[in-house]
């Protein structure tokens, strides 16, 4: 029987996986352990630690050149490492810098996982907790830049949700669910999800993946700005800025929310505002008057939008249109901008500009209309020949008629 | 003073009457100059005959304003070759420039839009003026012996015109007429046996490309207007022959007959200019919108159809589902085979009320679903891939366990098995 595998096994067929690299199926130092573990073999393949020489025995011990149970696991053997087990059986080559910088990976997974609660949670001896195996997989284990990763950015919310959307789990941590909902509704769920946007963050993108923490509440801002730096700056220099910096004000989500992130509707700027202001008070005020100013430059942007629809149909180059269109936009994207650091003079600078760009634009569809309605006026002379036409066939026709009487 | 204005005035009636002298003389030359070559070539083919002959035709009294339905679609046809050859002047057929000629065509070219737009609704029309032609000389069993031959090439001739409206449909090169000609290859390309490789002639390259609309082109002005002018010519050669059928009621057929000039060449003129005028409308009041420049790497929100047999299409798919579309298909392929089975001598609607009930099945419910499909607002080409959901169960879930099964990347767009839905 256990020949019959050997010859299976040893041969370089061409029925192994085309992951499989041609050393490790010739590989002596595994004969023994694949005679059961032809699965594990089958996932190891598939992995990137089966290319870079590792083998069963680096991890698990024992003696893979034996053909027998007995005198296999002998030694140091370990089947199934516990959970420790396995964060320090990763970090007995992760965290050795020496050795990781020819693969150029960093080398302080153990000591960031330690800071996290994860890890604080793991070393304290609980076993709900996931070690490295939990995400990475035990043998199937893959870079963050292959599809098929559980650390792939795409696949990274599922990976997180396998324990923080199990309530029961949840709730004996004190900890809320539903975050893998909130986070495809929102802005940085569609940019991950249906765009395909690798620069919108996945889960750790604002928690940290070894180290990970929600951010305190002084800290929410410099998450934030880390990508939106330009807004990050416009906050500190307005009123927001400071009590958002000394962790008065719980930062952007004074006005967003966390996961299910979203842009403030243009009509919803003045209500967001009530929430902490009286709504007779100047603050909430200039909250109307910024609203008033957002809605007519979105409502303008449109209207310069539907206008290029329009002379599109109509078939009218409008490469210009399409220009200054843009620019526009680029006014527009500006006022969000100023959303934060709440500067009326600026905002109305920009509202105007978008304004005069979309009035151009239109001005041009207008024009297109009433060149299309003029052409409709070639039907006055069309159909006065027709009936003429039509006219004199009868008279000469009822002539004949009556000729041939 | 007066005496260089007298010689002025001396000196123009001189140069007037040398003029008068010298054009009489021009056109007394070109005169003669006709009647020395015309003698000679009269005396060969007798054109003066046969132009006599033409002029003192007579045709059966009972040809009425239901005869007109032919003479309607060659008026089209004319139509579309004085506008196409006018579209041709501007129009360029490669990937880059065809768009923007177009856009040219319509917004700077003077009467462009005319042109472009009687283009596109005579294809149309022409569609409807051909069918409703059927319709009579099926109605009027004018296609019994010895007239079968005839309605064979009618409808070789009907075919012709699809092909001329499925060529030409893809040369705007906007993102209707890219996605729906690629839509319609697809489900070409699925017919058993002939549909892959009729579909890799005519396109000509993996996905429509310039390569398909260098082929299309070339089928649509240069292939199909040949093949055309030949079935006219032997369309309207095989009428003169045989004449007009004879009516379904025999007491008409006591009508004195009616001269072909002036009567019926003044009854034509007439409902020609009506016609012309109706299409100048139709072309004016609903110009044909343009989509937004072909793109193949990303369909459409929405197809907009701009020919007659694409909505009668969209419309039975949409409402009676993609059976529905194969069905009436068959109806009218039937109706179109039917004649050469249909051999008996009985002439009267009456007496043929399954052929009549299902004809006029077919020629009510392509104008009924033209109308139908043309309110349509057909879905985008093919489902945009879908994110992948891993939407948790409750209470906790089920996902499967680590490593066992990769979460699959995203599978490239597939399309429905239907093609336009």
């Amino acid at each position: 029987m256990a020949a019959v595998l050997l010859s299976r096994v040893g041969a370089p067929t061409a029925s192994a996986a085309p992951a499989a690299s041609p050393a490790f199926q010739q590989d002596t130092a595994t004969y023994g352990c694949v005679i059961c573990h032809a699965d594990k073999r089958r996932a190891f393949q598939l992995g990137a630690h089966a290319e870079r020489g590792i083998r069963c025995d680096n991890c698990h011990g024992g003696n893979p050149r034996a053909f027998e149970v007995r005198t296999a696991h002998v030694g140091r053997f370990v089947g199934r490492p516990t959970k420790i087990g396995v964060a320090q059986l990763c970090a007995s080559c992760h965290s050795d810098p020496d050795r990781m910088r020819q693969y150029g990976l960093p080398a302080g997974q153990l000591a960031e996982l330690r800071t996290s609660r994860h890890g604080r949670l793991l070393f304290a001896g609980n076993t709900d907790v996931p070690t490295c195996t939990d995400c990475h997989d035990a043998h199937t284990i893959l870079p963050p830049e292959d599809a098929r990763s559980n650390v792939y950015p795409i696949n990274i919310p599922a990976t997180c949700a396998r324990c923080h959307e199990n309530r029961p789990l949840m709730a004996k941590y004190g900890l809320a669910t539903g975050q893998l909902a909130e986070l495809r509704s929102g802005a940085h769920g569609t940019a991950l999800f249906e765009h395909r946007n690798f620069a919108a963050p996945t889960c750790i993108g604002c928690h940290g993946s070894h180290a990970a923490l929600p951010p305190r509440v002084a800290e929410i801002v410099h998450v934030c700005d880390r990508c939106h730096a330009e807004l990050g700056r416009a906050l500190y220099g307005g009123p927001h800025g400071r009590p958002a910096l000394s962790g008065r004000l719980p930062g952007c989500l004074g006005c967003h929310t966390n996961h299910a992130t979203e842009r403030v509707p243009p009509d919803r700027i003045a209500a967001t505002c009530t929430r902490c202001h009286q709504p007779e008070s100047p603050a909430a005020q200039r909250g109307v008057e910024i609203q008033q100013r957002v809605v007519q430059a979105a409502e303008d942007l449109r209207a310069a939008g539907t206008a290029i629809e329009e002379l599109v149909r109509a078939g009218r180059p409008v490469t210009d249109e399409r220009f200054r269109y843009q620019t526009a936009l680029t006014s527009f994207q500006q006022i969000a901008e100023v959303q934060h650091s709440l500067d009326l003079e600026v905002l109305d600078d920009l509202a105007l500009r978008v304004g005069s760009i979309s009035r151009t634009i239109r001005s041009t569809e207008e024009t297109a209309a009433e060149q299309r309605w003029e052409h409709q006026l070639i039907l006055i002379p069309v159909w006065f020949l027709v009936l003429s036409a039509v006219v004199l066939v009868r008279f000469k026709l009822s002539e004949l008629r009556r000729q041939g009487e | 003073m007066t005496r260089p204005l007298a010689w002025l005035r001396q000196w123009l009636v001189q140069v007037w009457a040398d003029l008068r002298a010298s054009t009489d003389t021009g056109v007394l030359a070109v005169a003669r100059f006709i009647g020395l070559l015309y003698g000679p070539i009269d005396g060969q083919a007798r054109i003066d005959e046969a132009l006599r002959k033409a002029l003192r035709y007579r045709l059966p009294g009972h040809v009425g304003w239901r005869h007109a339905f032919g003479g309607v679609t060659y008026l089209l046809f004319i139509v579309l070759i004085v506008t196409g050859v006018l579209l041709s002047f501007y129009y360029r057929p490669s990937a880059q420039e065809a768009y923007p000629s177009i856009q040219f065509i319509v917004s700077q070219a003077p009467f462009g839009w005319l042109v472009r737009d009687l283009h596109v609704w005579s294809a149309s029309l022409i569609v409807v003026a051909a069918l409703a032609h059927m319709g009579r000389v099926f109605f009027d069993a004018a296609y019994k012996p010895p007239r079968e031959t005839n309605w064979l090439v009618g409808l070789l001739l009907l075919f012709l015109v699809l092909a001329f409206g499925s060529t030409g449909y893809l040369l705007p090169w906007d993102q209707w007429a890219y996605w729906t000609v690629t839509e319609v290859l697809d489900a070409l390309a699925g017919l058993p046996l002939i549909g892959g490789p009729v579909v890799a002639v005519l396109r000509g390259d993996a996905i429509v490309s310039g390569a398909t609309l260098s082929r299309f082109f070339a089928l649509h002005v240069i292939v199909l207007p040949w093949v055309a002018l030949v079935l006219l010519g032997y369309h309207f050669t095989l009428v003169r022959k045989h004449g007009i059928a004879p009516p379904k009621n025999p007491d008409e057929a006591s009508r004195p007959p009616v001269p072909f000039f002036p009567h019926h060449l003044l009854r034509s003129f007439s409902v020609s200019v009506v016609a012309l005028g109706l299409a100048i409308s139709v072309a004016a009041l609903f110009p044909r919108p343009v989509g937004h420049a072909a793109n193949p790497y990303e369909p459409p929100s929405e197809l907009v159809s701009t020919w007659a047999p694409v909505d009668v299409s969209l419309g039975l798919i949409r409402y009676l589902g993609a059976w529905g579309f194969a069905l009436f298909t068959l109806l009218g392929l039937s109706l179109a085979f039917l004649p050469l089975f249909d051999r008996s001598p009985e002439r009267r609607l009456r007496r043929r009320p399954a052929v009549a009930a299902l004809g006029l099945t077919f020629f009510a419910g392509f104008v009924a679903f033209w109308l139908i499909g043309h309110q349509v607002r057909s879905v985008a080409p093919g489902p945009r891939p879908e994110p992948e959901r891993v939407e948790p169960a409750e209470p906790g879930i089920t996902l499967p366990p680590a490593g066992t099964t990769p979460i699959r990347p995203a599978e490239p767009p597939t399309r429905p098995p239907g093609g336009l839905q």
